[in-house]
């Protein structure tokens, strides 16, 4: 293997899982925002923190069924395609987004919400207040989506298929190097892998501290 | 706070969905499943590289399974092209009319491995039968294990029939472990245990060469029996440009099969895979009575 095409693997992958997760935010943050902040839709918080664990080879297959030509989805023709992947690694990642984003601001809302509303704060600039004191919890949920996007397996491996140059993604090809015997190449994958995200969440972290006052 | 995040988050989407989706100039794939021992070899994107040269905007995109997932891919439409080997599940997809153009293109044989004290004298076999009906001996006098692919790949169909032909059933016994993975991970794990499995010569010899399976090796080949015959096949759902490019492909590989006999040879000392050139017709017979058992 390359130094170019691992380059290339490891782009990939940070751009499938990236996208991903901020996709799966796209839905997911404002569940959790009507969540914490309602009555009704709590029992959904039981629901998506029982679907953390799901394997992602299951969520792979079920998407795959429903994007062969012969599934619901298959007139989109997006199997086999990096756009199939971002769809479903974002859909994987939906319920860790979801129960964590629901904690953290459910927790903000119930101290600092409330707090503001007894001190006679409008209803909107409480919960912008408990929203903003959210906010490091809400990242710290973005970069859990993201290292459970980056490192799963299923998903990329079912929908993606490990097209070399196309929809290869860092740990398909540690499957695919096991899969040859050349366990060395599977291991500069993996250190690459585990080098991501630890820079992604060193990095995370520096912004905030530097976003502090 | 979060509305600025949010709008990001939109942005970057749409542009990375955009990104996804690609621009105008967006190459021809061509959607092949394809056995993992053809494609872990490295022989078929050094296949796909040498037709790029022809047809620079052609994209050959290998979904790399077994050739029972690479058939069942097949049907459900998600392939324009199949490379297999295993014949008698060939012949039923055929027969369903899932697959059509069949070409030979390729073969090797097929070799049972094992530890080099063989504590079942399989060196000693009349033929693959017999060397089936001692390990099986061995395995119940508690002396031999046997690991199987057990994934309905080509390699795992063919130990089947040759347990049907000896008359016996290992499954379910204490020895006969089923691994569930790929022909190298299999060779591995049958290094480690110092068990007997059949293999495919080529994936086999790679893997030696690279000093990967010091616990096994090479007990029983035999030209004939063990044949090993790899084919290409459309997808009759497949249309339009991918199709096109599919039958240009087809016959690309079929046409240049000098490069399948050159493959591997400077690396392995031997080829991995020989070409069908020449033996068609002897072929063709073996891959009648294959599909058939």
């Amino acid at each position: 293997m390359t130094g170019n095409e691992l380059a290339e693997i490891a782009l990939r992958s940070l751009y499938v899982s990236g996208t991903a997760t901020l996709l799966a935010a796209l839905w997911s943050l404002p569940l959790a925002y009507v969540m914490a902040t309602g009555r009704k839709l709590q029992a959904v918080a039981a629901v998506t923190e029982a679907l953390v664990g799901v394997p992602t080879v299951l969520v792979g297959l079920l998407l795959y069924f429903l994007l062969s030509r012969q599934g619901p989805l298959g007139f989109l023709n997006l199997l086999y395609t990096p756009t199939a992947i971002i769809v479903g690694e974002a859909v994987l990642v939906t319920p860790l987004l979801v129960s964590v984003a629901y904690r953290v601001l459910r927790g903000a809302v119930e101290t600092y919400g409330e707090l503001a509303l007894s001190l006679g704060a409008s209803e909107a600039q409480a919960m912008a207040l408990a929203v903003r004191e959210a906010a490091p919890g809400l990242v710290a949920a973005l970069v859990m989506g993201f290292s459970r996007a980056v490192g799963e397996l299923g998903v990329a491996l079912m929908i993606g298929g490990n097209i070399r140059g196309y929809t290869r993604t860092l740990t398909t090809a540690i499957a695919l190097e096991v899969s040859k015997g050349e366990f060395e190449n599977a291991v500069s994958l993996g250190a690459v892998l585990v080098a991501i995200m630890v820079v992604v969440s060193l990095g995370l972290r520096l912004v905030r501290r530097l976003g502090q006052p | 706070m979060d509305r600025k995040l949010l709008i990001i988050g939109v942005v970057l989407t749409v542009a990375a969905l955009y990104m996804a989706m690609g621009g105008s100039s967006e190459p021809v794939r061509v959607r092949v499943t394809t056995t993992t021992s053809l494609y872990a070899t490295g022989l078929l994107d050094y296949l796909a590289d040498k037709f790029k040269e022809k047809y620079p905007n052609v994209e050959i995109d290998f979904i790399a399974v077994g050739s029972g997932e690479a058939l069942r891919r097949a049907e459900r439409g998600d392939a324009c092209m199949v490379f297999v080997h295993a014949p008698s599940l060939e012949k039923q997809y055929m027969e369903k009319g899932v697959i059509t153009g069949h070409r030979i293109f390729a073969y090797n044989y097929f070799i049972i491995v094992g530890p080099p004290n063989d504590p079942a004298n399989v060196k000693a076999a009349e033929n693959a039968v017999d060397a089936f009906k001692r390990i099986y001996e061995a395995g119940e006098a508690g002396k031999a294990k046997f690991v199987s692919r057990g994934d309905n790949s080509g390699t795992h169909v063919k130990e089947l029939s040759i347990w049907k032909l000896a008359g016996l059933d290992p499954r379910g016994k204490k020895w006969y472990l089923e691994s569930g993975q790929g022909m190298s991970q299999t060779l591995v794990m049958a290094s480690e245990l110092g068990a007997y499995t059949l293999s495919d010569i080529g994936t086999y010899l790679k893997l030696k060469k690279d000093g990967k399976l010091p616990g096994i090796e090479l007990l029983y080949s035999n030209s004939t029996e063990l044949i090993n015959i790899y084919s290409i096949y459309l997808v009759t759902s497949c249309t339009g440009e991918e199709r096109e490019y599919a039958e240009k492909f087809a016959e690309f590989v079929y046409n240049n099969q000098n490069l399948i006999g050159s493959y591997g040879v400077d690396k392995y000392g031997q080829p991995l895979f020989y070409p069908a050139e020449g033996h068609e017709k002897e072929l063709q017979e073996a891959w009648e009575m294959l599909a058939k058992s």
